[in-house]
């Protein structure tokens, strides 16, 4: 029987909340995205906390927030403590994108949700594959496969396969059939027939994509445009996703035209971002990673654009018109905020929004139309603590610190009393490092100066101190001084440790300004003040955000056609339009689950295995059809040695069947064969093609979306007796197979 | 699909003289090191592994035997890595050979591949006849080359295969194959030793039922890396302390990375040494940087980390040389400069020059081809012979200090060990080398399931699976799984080496095919009654059933459930109904009738006396039929007694029974060919039951 799968969404249904959905397959739960949103809200996550620890694996899709947001917080907070599955790119740029919410977040407020330690230690463990690496889980999800593919909305960006006893659960969301500079379209429409397909109907209403060159050169245009009269441009961005595309846009147009406004592109971690998206070619479209290996040109060594990472650099940039791609893209904290408040006012600026900002964000309001005149903001900053504040504060650490220190005392001696009477060999607590292995250069006398000159400290717990004494204990036989071989053999680490003390910081590397804000420890607060930005700037929306629209997710998904399909993370409206349409068209099993509703889409698939015998293969004669070959096959069950049922020849004559006409006839394809056999051809009214004179040949019947998706196809033949007729019905019978 | 879970584990010994034949042919490397190439062919799918030339020839003499196999036949061609010796006969085999199939590496390969290729056309100095391929030809190449990442799967023509770390150098491939669930691995060059930079080859998840493996360091055992590390820098720090050269003659890729890196690593940390130079004097090797710089993730935990903080490929204390006129020979210095084998170029120049001083050093770091000068100084001549031609004395001390990252006998062991490959092939080793590893595997697996060959050049290995084939029966045909005696009907889909058996009303569901019906109305004129073709056709077909249509209120026939005929207007009736062969049959055969009736009468009822003629006479035709096609099948067949038919082919006999189609015999080969094709014979020959639902 089939495998059982049940979907229950955990956030982000019949709305645009971050995505986290549960699929349970055979009793083995995946978590499918961790999301979060800019605003950071608890309450969201509140389905993952109540299952969080029942979960066997999370899969990730995509390096940004509504993604992988939670991430850390649902590890640290919720009990979620199991492997992570991700691509590469996802795992790296997801880190950092992370790491850019806590900084621009701890900024401009007592974030406390998590830190950059959680941060570390939730993405230590995630298992990083690459595109179709068919990983086999074990353990509790032995026979499960899952394999992540191209999606084409990020780098690294991935739809999940889930492979259970032939049966395939695909969860594709936000992909991209379009092929971009620095991605190749996604590989969704490979996948045929799928048991169970997860998607989202994000864009099921929305169908106006412009040709991807006349959005370029309209981008392009807005943005020198504002340059020339002196203007400044911000494009508020994501930290590692989408940012990439925009930056490659800029940089070739830039290289093209000769430009010299400076291009900045600023977040907390944007030099290693490009460092890191440097060394992820493999991971990027063909055509970027062909001219690597042509030429061995990186397409992100850029040339015309400056990384920075804190606002103080972009204050001292020398003044006049320029462009800065600054994080995040919802301007509810990161650099871009404060760059908008600074430039909203001068009619002269633009800030130009790439994607549809999240709900309920400033970025969301200022894309309404008509957009607001004014928006009232509070700015947050933190600041160190001076005058009475910061002595208040160190009294308060001063104290903290002596009930500390009270209370390791009082514990101390505790142990003291514990462990009285020392044995006279421990020379545990004693501080000198004393070596009692000998060194194979060292001699003896210099072995005991440390000690000497170094000073002595008695140890507290010992009840008679004294000074350490060593017995020379070396053992002579007839050949002299017995030696242990172990000590000249050469360390294997000697080599190493010169490399090692390099390699500390094993999660990633910090820019410098992001490490000294780390470690700055000086005491400050958060101050914040409500002000009234008037909104002069000019306001533009285009949309770069990688997906696709809502045409081509109808012809996607007819394409796969799915047995049973989920939709997800769309508004009401969307998801409930997808579903109509779908059911009409696609599939009769359409799902659109609400939060922690449960369910099931086992596939009703019946399905056993047999062996196919020799005798009736060789009596096989196999007609070849597109991929795949078709024969028709009569036999009957026999017996093998094992448990299997074994297909054999039938013992008497088989029972004539039912002929079955196989193959799938495009009336446009079988006119051009016509016409190529010398028959006059023409499609009359009504889709009917006139073959000859007199006869027409039509498709009759309900037809589906996409040829073979929805049943088999009726044709209709008819004519006057005549030669031609039957002429044109051989041409017709020589397209299919007749089995 | 049908490999998912049982093969996880190892097979049984599937070695038997039944099942489909898989063939191995080493078309170089066999007993040899160089030119590796590995033609493979199972089930019709044929593969081909590495595309290398021997570099100690020139022009067609290098290439491997290609011309004992068709180009044209192969699904799919692998490269494991980018040396000449694995990848250099690729533009030659892929442009001027009539192969059409796909290539694939991986990405740092193929990056490295054309840098390298290039620069050997340049350097290689051969007539223009010799030439195998110019440059124009590489870059065609490389608009084929396909590029595939590390445990990606990919399938063609139902060949699937993925790729592990080989370790060997970056971006070095060991290529798993599966074909219909036979799993072949060819590792390729590989290492199972961690270094500075590379990952250690990967023990496959799955267990092969091939293992194609090097066999280079034969049964020698390598040093352990940290002591081979600490000879290298100990020799070259005691020897530019003393005011000595050091020359290290080294490919300039693979190794000379790791050594550079080393290098690098040990003037960090030895402040005292930083006032004397390093070179690389190889452009190759300086244009192939980038390479190294970017496809970091390839590599090590250990590099991966470093990156974190600097490019550990953006060396601080190492210099690049374009060529000998750049370098002013002042003092003491270490030059890392190619060929490996000192037969020309800087690497001899540098040679000639510091081989008469006593505190100069040589240091050689890989493996070494026959008939190198690298290969004769290991044996410390008193004299060499200088490219011009003069003897010179050799004084400088030349050292042997291994870094190949080739396996060892270790390794090799304990990898097939861990893998237990029923089939063991050894290529890409010195014959006399391999056959020292055979012997000493043999002894590692005395259980005597193991086999292992060492086949020569074009030496065929011929090996035996018994494939079972595996179908999946889905859908309204699976509602009830039968028992045995029951008997299964339906489709066989095929795609690639997976079977599905299904209904025809489900081909649609589970396949990307369709099935159609085709319905077919012809009018033909008839201006006749309606009644007479009523009559007509009651005399000829058993089964008319008259109807009126409801819309017009005219007459309508149905013949056999299959044909409606139909009275359209006074002058022209209509046939209508779905095709298929016996359908089309009785509507040609009414076509006729009506065709007939419109102009003469009688001669139908001549026709239909004739056609009553005696069952018997027909019966006697079908005997005679079934006798003489029988004949034709099988030559001796005789009327033998009970009306049975005496059938001896070969000295086998078999009786068959013509009534019930028993037979009767000892052979069981022949009895089974009998039966089939008298039932063939029977269907053909007797007439086809209309009552086919």
């Amino acid at each position: 029987m089939g495998t059982s799968v049940q979907v229950s969404p955990l956030c982000g249904v019949y709305n645009e909340n971050p995505l986290s959905y549960l699929v349970s397959i055979d009793g083995f739960n995946f978590l499918l995205d961790c999301g979060w949103n800019d605003l950071f809200d608890p309450s969201l996550l509140e389905p993952l906390s109540r299952v969080a620890s029942t979960i066997d694996a999370v899969l990730l899709s995509h390096p940004d927030t509504l993604h992988l947001g939670a991430l850390p917080y649902a590890m640290k907070q919720l009990g979620l403590s199991a492997p992570v599955y991700a691509t590469e790119p996802v795992h790296r740029l997801g880190l950092l994108t992370m790491y850019d919410q806590y900084l621009s977040r701890k900024q401009v407020s007592d974030f406390d949700l998590f830190t950059l330690d959680d941060i570390d230690s939730a993405f230590q463990n995630v298992i990083r594959l690459t595109f179709s690496q068919n990983y086999h889980l074990s353990g509790k999800g032995e026979g499960i496969v899952i394999a992540p593919h191209v999606a084409g909305h990020m780098l690294g960006g991935s739809i999940w396969k889930i492979t259970k006893d032939g049966e395939e659960v695909v969860y594709a969301v936000d992909y991209n059939h379009r092929k971009e500079r620095h991605l190749n379209g996604t590989v969704l429409q490979s996948f045929v027939r799928p048991a169970v397909l997860i998607t989202d109907a994000y864009n099921a209403l929305y169908t106006n994509q412009t040709q991807s060159h006349h959005r370029d050169t309209e981008f392009l245009d807005t943005i020198s445009k504002h340059l020339e009269v002196g203007g400044n441009v911000l494009l508020p961005v994501d930290t590692a996703g989408r940012v990439l595309e925009l930056l490659l846009i800029l940089e070739q147009h830039w290289s093209q035209r000769a430009f010299s406004f400076p291009i900045y592109f600023l977040t907390y971690v944007s030099s290693s971002t490009i460092d890191y998206v440097k060394s992820f070619l493999e991971w990027m479209s063909d055509s970027i990673s062909k001219s690597f290996e042509t030429s061995r040109d990186n397409a992100f060594l850029l040339r015309h654009v400056t990384l920075l990472i804190n606002k103080t650099d972009l204050d001292n940039a020398p003044p006049g018109p320029k462009v800065v791609l600054a994080s995040m893209a919802s301007l509810e904290a990161g650099f871009a905020r404060d760059i908008f408040v600074e430039w909203a006012n001068d009619p002269r600026n633009l800030v130009l929004f790439t994607e549809t900002g999240q709900f309920g964000t400033l970025a969301r309001m200022l894309q309404s139309a008509p957009p607001p005149k004014f928006v009232k903001v509070t700015m947050s900053k933190r600041v160190p603590l001076a005058g009475e504040e910061l002595i208040a504060y160190e009294e308060e650490q001063n104290r903290l610190k002596r009930e500390e220190a009270l209370r390791a005392s009082l514990v101390k001696e505790e142990e003291t009393k514990a462990s009285h009477g020392p044995d006279e060999n421990s020379s545990e607590p004693m501080v000198v490092d004393t070596k009692t292995t000998h060194d194979v250069v060292g001699s003896h006398g210099p072995a005991y100066k440390d000690i000497l000159i170094d000073g002595f400290v008695p140890p507290s717990s010992s009840a008679a101190p004294m000074f350490p004494f060593y017995d020379n204990t070396a053992d002579w036989d007839e050949y002299g001084e017995v030696i242990n071989p172990d000590d000249y053999v050469i360390k294997d680490e000697d080599m190493d440790r010169g490399a090692m003390h390099a390699g500390g910081d094993v999660d990633g590397r910090l820019d410098e300004a992001t490490a000294s804000l780390m470690l700055d420890t000086r005491p400050s607060k958060v101050i914040s003040n409500e002000l009234i930005v008037t909104v002069s700037c000019s306001l533009v929306k285009m949309d770069y955000e990688g997906r696709s629209d809502g045409r081509s997710i109808k012809s996607t998904i007819a394409h796969v056609s799915p047995l049973k399909l989920v939709l997800v993370h769309a508004t009401a409206e969307a998801t409930e339009h997808l579903k109509q349409h779908s059911l009409n068209s696609i599939c009769p099993h359409v799902y659109a689950p609400k939060i922690e509703e449960t369910v099931d889409v086992t596939s009703d698939l019946c399905a056993y295995k047999v062996q196919l015998s020799e005798k009736l293969m060789s009596n096989v004669i196999f007609k070849k059809l597109g991929d795949s070959e078709v024969a028709w096959v009569d036999s009957e069950v026999g017996k093998t040695g094992s448990e299997m049922r074994c297909l054999q020849p039938m013992g008497s004559a088989a029972a004539p069947h039912k002929p079955v006409l196989v193959g799938d006839l495009k009336m446009q394809d079988f006119k051009q064969f016509l016409s190529s056999k010398g028959v006059q051809v023409e499609f009359a009214g009504g889709g009917a093609l006139r073959c000859g004179e007199y006869v027409t040949l039509r498709k009759v019947g309900p037809t589906g979306q996409k040829g073979g998706a929805s049943g088999p196809q009726q044709i209709l033949i008819e004519g006057p007796l005549c030669e031609d007729y039957y002429k044109i019905r051989d041409y017709l019978y020589s397209q299919f197979y007749l089995l | 699909m049908a490999s998912s879970s049982a093969s996880l584990k190892r097979r049984e010994q599937p070695m038997s003289r039944e099942g489909d034949q898989l063939i191995v042919t080493p078309l170089g490397a066999g007993n040899e090191v160089g030119r590796s190439c590995v033609y493979m062919s199972f089930r019709g799918k044929t593969i081909l592994f590495d595309c290398g030339i021997n570099p100690a020839y020139s022009g067609m003499a290098a290439l491997p035997y290609f011309d004992e196999i068709d180009p044209s036949t192969i699904d799919v061609l692998l490269i494991t890595h980018f040396h000449l010796d694995h990848a250099a006969s690729l533009p030659y085999f892929l442009e001027k050979t009539t192969f059409k199939g796909r290539v694939f590496m991986t990405h740092a390969t193929k990056a490295i591949y054309k840098l390298l290729l290039t620069d050997y056309v340049k350097v290689s100095k051969v007539s223009v006849e010799d030439m195998l391929f110019d440059e124009h030809d590489i870059n065609k190449s490389m608009d084929k080359i396909e590029v595939i990442d590390f445990h990606q799967t990919v399938e063609v023509n139902g060949i699937k295969f993925w790729c592990y770390t080989a370790g060997h150098v970056l971006g070095a491939a060991m290529f798993m194959v599966d074909i219909a669930g036979v799993r072949i691995l060819y590792t390729g060059d590989y290492s199972r030793e961690e270094d500075r930079h590379l990952r250690a080859a990967e023990l496959p998840q799955f267990s092969p039922d091939i293992c194609i493996i090097e066999s280079t360091s034969g049964v020698q055992l390598h040093q352990s890396r940290h002591i081979r590390e600490k000879r290298f820098t100990d020799v070259i720090h005691s020897t530019v302390a003393q005011g000595g050269r050091v020359l290290i003659p080294a490919f300039a890729l693979g190794r000379a990375q790791e050594l550079l890196l080393i290098l690098d690593e040990y003037w960090a940390n030895h402040p005292d040494l930083h006032n004397i130079p390093i070179y690389y004097a190889s452009p190759l090797a300086k244009k192939c940087m980038a390479v190294y710089q970017t496809y970091i993730l390839s590599m090590n935990d250990r590099i991966r980390n470093q990156f974190a903080n600097s490019n550990p490929f953006v060396f601080k204390h190492i210099s690049a040389l374009n060529s000998i006129d750049d370098f002013r020979d002042v003092g003491p210095c270490v030059v890392m400069a190619s060929p490996g084998g000192l037969q020309s170029g800087f690497s001899r120049q540098l040679f000639d020059i510091w081989c008469s001083d006593k505190r100069n050093a040589c240091i050689i770091p890989g493996y070494m081809v026959e008939g190198t000068l690298a290969k004769t100084i290991i044996n410390e001549p008193k004299e060499v012979t200088l490219m011009n031609g003069l003897t010179a004395p050799l004084n400088m001390q030349v050292h042997y200090i291994s870094f190949s990252a080739h396996a060892d006998y270790a390794q090799t062991s304990t990898f097939l060990k861990e893998l237990m490959p029923p089939n063991i092939i050894l290529v890409h080793g010195e014959a006399n080398e391999m056959m020292r590893l055979k012997q000493k595997l043999f002894t590692e697996f005395p259980d005597g399931n193991t086999r292992i060959m060492n086949p020569k050049n074009c030496e065929s290995v011929e090996l035996y699976f018994n494939s079972e084939k595996m179908a999946k029966t889905i859908g309204r045909l699976a509602e009830k799984t039968p028992d045995v005696g029951d008997s299964v009907s339906g489709i066989l889909v095929k795609k690639g080496f997976t079977y599905q058996i299904m209904a025809p009303d489900d081909l649609h569901v589970f396949s990307q095919l369709s099935t159609a019906t085709v319905t077919q109305r012809i009018t033909i004129p008839f201006s006749g009654a309606f009644g007479v073709i009523t009559h007509r056709l009651g005399k000829i077909f058993e089964s008319v059933d008259s109807s009126t249509d409801e819309e017009t209120g005219l007459p309508a026939l149905k013949v056999h459930e299959r044909v409606t005929v139909k009275q359209e207007s006074e002058k022209h009736i209509s046939l209508q109904w779905s095709s298929d062969p016996i359908s089309d049959m009785v509507s040609d055969s009414i076509v006729a009738l009506v065709l007939n009736i419109s102009r003469e009468v009688p001669k139908i009822i001549v026709e239909e006396e004739v056609a009553v003629k005696s069952e018997e006479e027909n019966g006697k035709k079908v005997e005679k039929v079934i006798y003489a096609l029988l004949v034709s099948l099988f030559g001796d067949v005789k009327l033998g007694e009970n009306g049975k038919l005496v059938i001896s082919v070969d000295g086998n006999v078999a009786h068959l029974d013509k009534e019930t189609g028993k037979v009767e015999g000892e052979h069981e080969g022949l009895k089974e060919r009998v039966r089939v094709a008298f039932h063939r014979i029977q269907s053909a020959v007797k007439p086809i039951p209309l009552s086919a639902e």
